[in-house]
């Protein structure tokens, strides 16, 4: 008994992360108490007016990061839902149709799979001008892979049941059988790797971020991160306290919450499925 | 039959990313003669429409594109990766030196976290529902949420700026003598604990989940039913029978986690100034030197396409039914 | 079926054993020959020049990294007939030296003791045969392009030679003589792809410094001590530069003994000001951060407009800007480039102190009068309309800077759409004059020769006035002459406003006085401008106690006066006091120089 209760305490908690990660992104202007463009005096240290101090050209921390929340989640969604909206029209009709254009978007799925994906979009992003639309764009070319191949695969199981098989000697069209049949049978699949798609690009826009690829006006927390690393006395003081810590904890939180959400999801919907979590970077 | 299948698709891969190298730098916006020469904004070059087209000339830019890309190709057969815009000297050249300390942070760390997945792994699914396993499970799920940098600036911070246990970075310390090679091997070591310590910390998680439900599914199974029914001991079952039939999906993809654990190095090298190919990745990016950026992602992208071959051989001989599949 | 089980087994234990063996096998790979440093050596660890890089190429003559850091790591190897230290030019493989009176004909008297790092003995052959092979190979030396200028060398005796030049050059003697690396002829007389050419004997040379190792991976140069050094006794045994993944935390832990710090780094410096373990000294970086404005009169409206460009100028607070960004780790720039430390700084450039409500009356009365939403509107019947917009072009290094510009400007109701983008793309820009503005930066500016057009950034400016001032300075000797060309130079910048200079950041290096206490910054920067403390006379005893005061005392000026006494051929002394009146003031000008009064003049 206990094991289902921990599942679901992790999955409340997670849904809860995530849910006021959300609001706080939403009411961003709201809650900051300064514009993050804002400059007040750099490097000060945390103080009843900039609670989290200021950065190196006087950015107050704290609203930073907040604002970096609606970056980093603007980014993690658009991405995981174009991404899997593209995957699951595409795994669709992979499974469902077969045949040539069957055929070849599998192709095309091994090899995105095969290709290490983070190092070519290190590469391709070194090439782009540094914005956020750059980051979003490489990541949906690469994020719909994963998707499109396990939907493919439920839809092949799916064809051969006998109430899909009925429904098409009943005549029913195959855009019905999808939409009526298989689609809903697919949604649970989808809805989980949203959430692995969404902790993924999470993870890896930080990182990219990291190495200094990310938008340096739309600072995400990986970018702040990236500022704070940058800074010559960030370790041998207690900067790092107030200016690394933030931003880091926050990409923490984001994964841990899609992680929870995702492993209470993942069994609830489908026992069967073994998705390994936290191999994003 | 099979076999050669695979080798073709495999083939056709790898003439896929080198089509991508060779086009990505062509397909970018700007100018391709920049991406040869590379930028230095300190600097600054001003080029005569004559010395450009002397240096397109130079570096074949002027060819039509097919013929471009047959000398690429030819260069690529000879293991010509081109020449780095920062040293000057063959691409190749700079990552055979940065390699050696790269295998050795990533060998080193794969056989750790590997070992130490499998074990946690075993344990975690015996005690399936218990205390230690709910314990261990949340405790990895929350180590992996946290981003290789993340982690590996935080191990820096504690162990080696505040406690002074770890060197803060480097591979070794610079012009020390040694008494013998003993004492090299100890500094390497002490310079290999903190990098080797985040890179399993981070990627533990995949093996540990792997072997879990494996190992779940095993203890399932007929067989340990049956010698649990003769009496054998619980840990003889589990050395014994679980582990070893739980082994088969965890070996499969401990090739396919080598682009994962590639990624992290890139990070690790880069937090602690280690002297690998990852670091030189960062560099490149930093210095917008195009040809060392591409020749490295060559590099990784074929070695991973590489490891995946072999890992996929492996499954191929070792499971007959994936074979008649 | 167990059969299968015990395959796997196996092939897991040898996946293993294979990555053990790997990990040892490259941990045995690692071995490589190192120098044995006795107890007592002095070793030097410094963390010099830039702060994320540490790596400048091979340090041979044709392959070092052609910027500052990499220029320092191969001048520890190799000599140069001059060079300078904190107070100017002092003398290397040549003794001394004087110059004809048009300029054109200059004698250097050279060292005698001098050998190369292989033994060999260094003579007037190397130094004729190394003005050749440069001239030979001009385009593979991307260093200095100057070599132009001389005309021929002819060697007197073993150790006398004339360098003639086809004009006068009044760099001379820092810009070649003082930049140019000496190589030996018995090496490099064999060599005829320089930029290839590394390994041990590249990098024999006659400097106090000799190359143990290498390492492009780890990024270090480990050199040990060339105890038969001509120039003077040695203080250190082995001197290493490296990179390290945080330089401040690094010296705290003693890992290294020296660091350098630039700008806004100061933060970092701050730390060890209250440190008894350290000391720190300051330094100009000659560097500058400018924004260039499109002056092309086709293409640049309306920045092609002079008076619209001193609207921009007095509407950025560069004060702001420099406690902003660099918390006060530098100086609001001079207007006329050329930094306010350097012997060549003009101080009576316009300054163009921020004045919101003088750049409102300029932009007001050229017709930008119109708002909307606080931003101006094109005056009907201009190039453009609308909003009175422009693109800034930076580099993501200083899009704080930009940022900064933007929120300044608003106030005066200029929009400014901030783009980063690579150099390459913004340099095809600039070519092209298709930009309003970029923030750019560089360094070199104590030397006047760095005001060159097009070398110099503002391509788009179209003086002939400053086109002839330039060519006039390169050719003037006499200093007072020449430095009221470089005078006008930086009023015509100041005047016209091409770039606008917007800081100079100051440079740090600090250093644990226990392992070394000689460093010092060099008077106009080590050779034709470079502003760090890798300057290899650190290494010398008698600069020990160069950084009291930041002088040299007195009795080293007496030490160096007395080589430049001691010349070896007195009757080609006394010959020269015959046909030409200059051979006493020769010394007294280096005694001059020495002291800190006129680093270049030499005649």
């Amino acid at each position: 008994m206990t094991g289902v209760t921990v599942k679901d305490v992790l999955g409340s908690l997670g849904l809860g992360i995530l849910v006021i990660l959300v609001a706080v992104s939403i009411f961003a202007p709201q809650i900051a108490p300064y514009d993050p463009h804002d400059t007040y005096k750099p490097m000060e240290h945390p103080s009843s007016e900039h609670l989290l101090g200021t950065n190196d050209v006087g950015n107050d921390i704290l609203s930073e990061v907040i604002y970096g929340t609606r970056v980093s989640l603007f980014i993690a969604f658009t991405v995981s839902i174009t991404a899997i909206v593209i995957g699951t029209a595409l795994g669709l009709i992979a499974g469902y149709s077969g045949g040539v254009l069957g055929f070849l978007i599998m192709r095309i799925v091994d090899i995105f799979l095969t290709i290490p994906r983070l190092v070519l979009i290190i590469v391709i992003a070194a090439f782009m001008p540094r914005s956020i639309w750059t980051i979003i764009v490489v990541f949906i070319i690469f994020g719909w892979v994963m998707t499109a191949r396990i939907v493919r695969s439920e839809v092949l199981t799916l064809r051969s049941q006998y109430y899909v098989e009925s429904a098409r000697m009943l005549g029913g069209s195959d855009l019905y059988i999808l939409w009526r049949h298989i689609l809903p049978n697919v949604i649970p699949l989808v809805v989980v790797q949203f959430i692995m798609e969404a902790s993924h690009v999470i993870i890896a826009e930080a990182g990219l971020s990291f190495l200094g690829l990310g938008d340096p006006v739309a600072r995400s927390w990986g970018t702040t991160f990236h500022y704070a690393f940058e800074c010559p006395n960030i370790i041998t003081s207690d900067v790092w306290m107030w200016w690394m810590l933030p931003p880091g904890l926050c990409i923490v939180a984001t994964v841990l919450g899609f992680t929870f959400v995702g492993y209470a999801l993942e069994e609830r919907l489908n026992p069967k499925l073994k998705t390994v979590v936290g191999m994003g970077v | 039959m099979h076999y050669i299948s695979k080798l073709t698709y495999y083939l056709v891969i790898i003439l896929i990313i080198l089509s991508i190298n060779f086009f990505l730098p062509r397909a970018m916006p700007g100018d391709p003669l920049a991406y040869v020469l590379g930028e230095n904004p300190d600097m600054p070059t001003r080029m005569t429409e004559e010395e450009r087209e002397m240096r397109l000339a130079e570096y074949g830019l002027d060819k039509p594109l097919l013929e471009q890309y047959l000398n690429y190709m030819v260069g690529l057969s000879r293991g010509d990766l081109g020449c780095s815009i920062y040293y000057n000297t063959p691409v190749m050249d700079e990552i055979l030196v940065r390699l050696k300390w790269t295998l050795l942070l990533t060998g080193t760390s794969t056989v750790i976290y590997m070992l130490l997945g499998i074990f946690l792994g075993a344990e975690s699914a015996w005690a399936r529902g218990k205390k230690k396993d709910t314990g261990s499970l949340i405790t990895i799920l929350t180590v992996s949420s946290f981003p290789t940098f993340f982690l590996g600036t935080l191990l820096a911070i504690f162990f080696a700026a505040n406690l002074d246990l770890f060197p803060l970075g480097g591979a070794r310390i610079i012009g020390a003598s040694y008494a013998n090679p003993f004492e090299k091997a100890l500094d390497i070591l002490h310079h290999l604990v903190l990098p080797a310590a985040t890179l399993i910390i981070a990627h533990i998680g995949g093996t540990y989940l792997l072997m879990r439900n494996s190992m779940l599914s095993v203890l399932g199974a007929d067989y340990i039913l049956s010698a649990r029914a003769k009496g054998l001991s619980e840990r003889y079952i589990m050395n014994r029978h679980a582990i070893k039939n739980a082994l088969l999906p965890v070996v499969t993809m401990a090739a396919l986690t080598v682009q994962f654990m590639i990624i992290g190095t890139i990070f690790v090298e880069k937090v602690f100034a280690y002297p690998g190919v990852g670091n030189l990745l960062y560099d490149s990016v930093l210095r917008r030197d195009y040809p060392l950026l591409q020749g490295i992602f060559l590099f990784i992208a074929i070695s991973v396409v590489i490891a995946n071959f072999i890992a996929d051989m492996t499954y191929l001989w070792l499971d007959p039914r994936v074979r008649d599949e | 079926m167990k059969k299968q089980k015990t395959v796997i087994t196996l092939v897991f234990a040898a996946l293993i054993c294979s990555a053990a063996c790997m990990a040892f096998s490259v941990t045995a790979l690692a071995e490589e020959d190192n120098v044995a440093a006795t107890d007592g050596d002095r070793i030097v660890r410094s963390v010099g020049g830039e702060v994320g890089t540490s790596d400048w190429r091979y340090p041979a003559p044709f392959t070092f990294y052609p910027r500052g850091p990499g220029y320092v790591r191969m001048s520890m190897l190799f000599d140069t007939l001059t060079w300078k230290d904190a107070n100017g030019v002092v003398p290397a493989l040549a003794n001394g030296w004087r110059v004809s009176d048009d300029g054109k004909t200059w004698t250097f008297y050279l060292n005698k003791d001098a050998r190369w790092h292989d033994g060999e003995q260094f003579t007037a052959d190397d130094v004729k045969f190394t003005f050749d092979y440069m001239k030979d190979y001009e385009g593979e030396f991307t260093w200095f392009e100057a070599i132009d200028y001389v005309d021929n060398v002819e060697i007197v005796d073993d150790y006398t030679v004339i360098v003639s030049l086809n004009e006068p050059m009044a760099s001379f003697l820092v810009d070649i003589a003082g930049n140019m690396p000496i190589l030996p002829e018995h090496i490099w007389s064999s060599v005829s792809d320089p930029t290839k050419f590394t390994g041990d004997d590249a990098v024999i040379g006659t400097g106090p410094m000799k190359l143990v190792e290498y390492n492009s991976a780890e990024g270090f140069y480990h050199y040990e001590a060339n105890y038969d050094y001509y120039n003077g006794k040695l203080i250190v045994d082995e001197f290493i530069t490296m990179g390290v993944s945080n330089a401040a935390a690094s010296l705290k832990n003693g890992d290294v003994d020296e660091a350098t710090f630039w700008g806004s780094a100061v933060d970092a410096v701050n730390e060890f000001v209250d440190d008894d373990d350290f000391e720190i000294i300051t330094g100009p970086s000659f560097w500058v951060l400018q924004i260039i404005f499109n002056c092309d009169a086709d293409k640049g409206y309306p920045t092609n407009n002079v008076t619209f460009r001193r609207a921009i100028a007095y509407g950025i607070d560069r004060e702001e800007i420099v406690e902003q960004k660099l918390h006060g780790g530098g100086v609001a720039a001079n207007t006329g480039i050329l930094h306010p430390d350097a012997i060549w700084y003009n101080p009576d450039c316009e300054g163009y102190a921020y004045n919101v409500a003088e750049a409102n009356a300029i932009l007001d009365s050229l017709g930008f009068t119109e708002k909307v939403d606080g931003i101006r509107q094109y005056p009907s019947g201009a190039e453009r309309s609308g909003d009175l917009k422009f693109v800034l072009y930076t580099t993501g290094k200083y899009l704080r800077e930009g940022e900064l510009i933007q929120a300044q400007l608003e106030k005066i109701g200029i929009k400014i759409e901030l783009t980063p983008s690579d150099w390459t793309t913004i340099d095809s820009y600039l070519r092209d004059a298709e930009f309003d503005m970029v923030i750019s930066g560089h360094g070199g500016i104590a030397n006047p020769q760095i005001m060159r057009i097009p070398d110099w950034p503002a391509s788009t400016y179209q003086s002939e006035e400053y086109t002839s001032t330039f060519a006039e300075q390169e050719v003037t000797l006499d200093f007072d002459d020449r430095k009221e060309l470089v005078n006008q130079l930086q009023e015509m910048v100041a005047e016209d406003l091409p770039v606008y200079t917007l800081y100079h950041p100051y440079i740090w290096c600090v250093y644990n006085p226990d392992v070394l206490d000689t460093w010092f910054y060099t008077r106009d920067g080590i050779c034709i401008g470079i502003p760090i403390e890798l300057n290899k006379l650190i290494f010398l005893a008698r600069y020990g106690d160069a950084n009291e005061n930041g002088k040299i005392n007195m009795q080293d000026v007496t030490v160096i006066e007395r080589m430049i006494m001691e010349l070896d051929e007195p009757t080609d002394m006394a010959d020269a006091n015959k046909d030409e009146t200059i051979n006493m003031l020769d010394v007294t000008c280096v005694e001059l120089t020495i002291l800190g009064r006129a680093p270049i003049r030499c005649e």
